[in-house]
């Protein structure tokens, strides 16, 4: 119901492209009535089942863990499973749905994110443990932890990449979701390359090709800040011989209990 | 170029959650050619969206001596007495399984538990940490000990991040947006699989020595559930269709946290941290239900209790049919460092900050503990005499190992997807590399396969041309009320009577999108049909089961019947529907004995 109590009928403006039909994307308009609690994905499933099975979109988990569904909602890219569609309404009642941009298009709000796939690999995203592995655990102060829970709660659903402006203008650029990943391991105190990856980021196509806009913090859902873990790689990247001698001498005691501050 | 339409490796994997890409990563380890198939980009499989933890018995936390069992806890000093064990672990998911889990599964799981989790931790897992830096762990229902190690609420996601790195690094193939739709079983021998490449739209064949289905759960048959979209038992199905028998189906599991109206799940790891549960007079109803756990009972008892209250009246929320989850206790800090993605849950899907104020929850479609049934080595077998299907492997939700019997006790499906995700990748690689062969293979299963599609695709006939989301959505209606937390015979036979009806409807469903290109209508058309396939199977075997135990319960049969139903039940595919047969519980009558089960 609108504030008036009469259903209120909402304009879903949605970019439309099928690459294999169509000469160049389209906006579509559907009417979606409001529902108490509808979030832009539901608005989408709505209109897939009752107007048009052919709109296609990627979603899953519809609780934003899984980053399936980043879209470009009025500018803005987000995760729609968790937005509510109301508070994205402009004063006509209307929304605008694009597909995460700086990204070909597969179909409709599908993109192809085969290069954000690429840079996630080229900073090879696994831990190299060090060669001597305890039985049990290796010992982590609950700090060492906290300091890697921020990288570590990233979902790649590629909304910071597709809003950085450089990537727009570059796709050599690693980007913030795999530098984001390299400042995980790099920082891990059980990784034992950190030289190695800081060196692979130093290039130029790396972290000092950021810009620092920030557009990556305003993107991500989860609330993360890829810009101030690429400012922490750059001044590491500066010290790199002292922060490989300072990882070497904490992983001789990785078995030993820590004493937490 | 070689013929695009047929594929192949030595080992192919359906499923990139933590069950297929633990296998996957083990047989690319021990040198074989592995190919895995995933619906969905692999991180963006379900395991990561598991938030409470994983259960192992490293005893590294224990209540603080002389503050009783629910104490606050505190890191185990070097020097005292061991806190948990891999028997204690056995024997508390030998009771949450209500006498139904294998005994001989379940012990390898505790044992290879502890392992399991220092390999994560050896692979870049971040878990949170005691003070002196070994993992930590928390409480969790039906466990006696606080044995679930995490990693904040986010532990699913840590998992699968860090398992999907080492199966990359070990070059693993991942054809990401794969749909399987069919697997080729002739003779007993698997051969391979048909699936659609997404993207293109082609139907391909892909052969292999080895299949493995880790598909997950198939919790979207129920209006209320805590699954992803993409949880639609499809491997159940594809499984099903080709001959293989499934094996406990009647055992779904109802999660008592679910964000109310939209069941997202709100992590057990709430109530391991001391979170209560009202009902709407404010009282904390599981006292008059289990005494001595209060809301860290089992799953199946927590959420019959729960709907129990709504039932009489003591719900809460505009239609009554809530119950409020208080965490406010807990304070700010602990939820914050705890349970951050329970707090963004919860503001965003019922607009409540949980450090102020009472979530409303209600209980939600949540784990299949039934599936397809294989071994301890993830063999799948054909029969209640365990003839194996040679070449077909299968692990976490989508198989039933049954170490998770009628109740599966919470962080042990994380716990299960990697052990028997980790051995079935041995097993295949040991099956590949002791000289098994590609079969040939004579069916004509791409072409089945390609008529399947068109029917769908096809202009629909006068009169026909129905959605295949209409029939979904009354699917999902006569489960949750007919085949749901509560069940009788008359409810259960409305919904066998309602899914016959929409089987038959579905044959004149048409979808609108007549595109290749990423077809998510098709998709949505064949997800729909194999939720109309396996529910069939859920309520017969429901309705064979005439006792009450775990997560089934009959209101007409209120009482756990040992005598006669100390089984697994089978079903295999037929013309006229699911027929059953059944297939003994392994239990070790010295040592884990039935008992009545009470908390």
């Amino acid at each position: 119901m609108s504030d008036n109590g009469s259903p209120l009928t909402i304009t879903v403006r949605i970019q439309r492209f099928n690459p294999d039909v169509d000469r160049k994307p389209y906006l579509q308009d559907f009417k979606v009535t409001w529902q108490q609690g509808m979030t832009i994905l539901d608005a989408l499933h709505t209109i897939k089942a009752e107007q048009d099975g052919s709109l296609t979109f990627r979603r899953s988990c519809r609780h934003a863990i899984c980053g399936s569904c980043a879209m470009n909602i009025n500018g803005r890219n987000m995760l729609v499973c968790e937005q509510p569609i109301k508070a994205h309404l402009n004063r006509k009642n209307e929304i605008t749905i694009r597909p995460l941009p700086y990204l070909p298009i597969i179909k409709d709000l599908v993109v192809d994110r085969t290069t954000f796939w690429a840079q996630y690999m080229r900073v090879k995203p696994w831990l190299i443990p060090p060669e001597n592995v305890p039985e049990k655990e290796f010992r982590m102060s609950p700090e060492e932890v906290a300091a890697l829970q921020d990288a570590e709660h990233c979902i790649m659903c590629g909304a910071c990449y597709s809003a950085c402006t450089v990537v727009g203008t570059t796709k050599e650029y690693i980007g913030p979701h795999a530098l984001l990943k390299a400042f995980l391991r790099v920082m891990d105190v059980r990784d034992s390359a950190p030289g190695e990856r800081l060196a692979e980021i130093a290039g130029s196509d790396g972290v000092y090709r950021c810009h620092t806009i920030f557009n990556c913090i305003d993107a991500c859902p989860k609330h993360l800040n890829p810009t101030k873990a690429i400012e922490t790689l750059r001044k590491l990247a500066q010290k790199r011989l002292a922060f490989e001698a300072a990882r070497a001498e904490r992983q001789k005691h990785l078995d030993k209990p820590v004493t937490s501050g | 170029m070689s013929n695009p339409s047929v594929i192949t490796h030595d080992v192919i994997v359906v499923g990139a959650g933590l069950a297929g890409t633990w296998a996957a990563m083990i047989a690319g380890e021990q040198g074989v050619d592995v190919g895995v198939i995933s619906k969905v980009h692999p991180l963006r499989s379900h395991s990561g969206a598991a938030q409470g933890g994983i259960a192992a018995a490293l005893g590294n936390v224990r209540p603080v001596p002389n503050t009783g069992p629910d104490g606050p806890l505190e890191q185990v000093p070097p020097d005292a007495e061991p806190y948990d064990s891999w028997e204690l672990h056995m024997f508390d998911t030998i009771k949450g399984s209500d006498w139904l889990g294998d005994q001989d599964a379940i012990e390898i799981m505790v044992k290879d538990a502890i392992e399991i989790v220092y390999e994560y931790e050896h692979m870049g897992c971040v878990f949170s940490r005691t003070p002196d830096g070994r993992v930590a762990q928390r409480r969790f229902g039906g466990h006696s000990t606080p044995r679930a190690c995490y990693s904040a609420d986010w532990t699913g996601h840590v998992l699968l991040h860090t398992i999907h790195e080492q199966a990359l690094k070990h070059g693993v193939r991942f054809y990401s947006e794969w749909y399987a739709l069919d697997v080729i079983v002739e003779d007993n021998v698997c051969k391979g699989i048909v699936a659609l490449d997404i993207l293109t739209g082609q139907v391909v064949l892909m052969r292999a020595k080895a299949v493995m289905f880790a598909t997950g759960g198939y919790g979207r048959a129920w209006k209320i559930t805590s699954n992803a979209l993409a949880n639609t038992g499809d491997g159940v199905a594809i499984a099903y269709n080709a001959g293989v028998p499934l094996m406990d189906m009647e055992f779904v599991q109802f999660h008592p946290t679910g964000v109310y109206g939209h069941g997202i799940l709100l992590s057990e790891a709430c109530r391991g941290e001391g979170g209560y549960l009202l009902n709407s007079k404010g009282e904390r109803f599981m006292e008059r239900y289990a005494p001595g756990k209060m809301e860290l009972a089992p799953r199946d008892l927590v959420s019959r209790s729960e709907q129990t209250e709504i039932d009489e009246g003591r719900g809460v929320g505009p239609d009554k049919q809530g119950i409020w989850l208080d965490l406010r206790h807990l304070g700010r800090e602990k939820i914050l460092e705890r349970l951050p993605q329970v707090r963004e849950i919860a503001l965003n899907f019922s607009g409540v900050d949980v450090i102020d104020e009472l979530a409303p929850i209600q209980p939600t479609a949540h784990y299949s503990m039934g599936g397809i049934p294989a071994t301890v080595d993830g063999q799948v077998i054909a029969d209640a005499q365990s003839t194996p299907v040679v070449g077909l492997y299968a692990a976490g939700e989508c198989a039933c190992i049954s170490v998770h019997g009628a109740n599966r006790l919470g962080t042990n499906s994380l716990l299960d997807a990697s052990v028997f995700g980790r051995r079935a990748g041995y097993a295949m690689a040991a099956f590949v590399k002791g000289g098994a062969r590609l079969q040939p293979v004579e069916s004509d299963v791409v072409a089945r396969n390609e008529a399947r599609l068109a029917r769908l695709m096809s202009d629909a006939p006068a009169g026909q041309g129905e959605s295949w989301s209409r029939i979904a959505a009354e699917l999902k209606s006569t489960m949750t009320d007919n085949a749901g937390i509560f069940r009788d015979d008359a409810r259960l036979r409305q919904a066998l009577s309602d899914i016959r009806r929409l089987q038959e409807r579905f044959q004149g469903v048409r979808i609108m999108d007549h595109s290749r290109r990423f077809n998510t209508d098709l998709l949505g058309a064949l997800e729909t049909e194999h939720l109309l396939t396996f529910s069939e199977v859920v309520v017969v075997s429901a309705l064979a089961r005439t006792e009450s135990r775990g997560a089934h319960y009959r209101t007409d049969y209120a009482k756990r019947d040992d005598e006669h139903w100390l089984k697994h039940t089978m079903a295999h595919k037929s013309p006229d529907g699911p027929v059953l047969s059944f297939k003994d519980v392994n239990i070790n009558w010295e040592k884990y004995p039935p008992q009545e089960r009470k908390y």
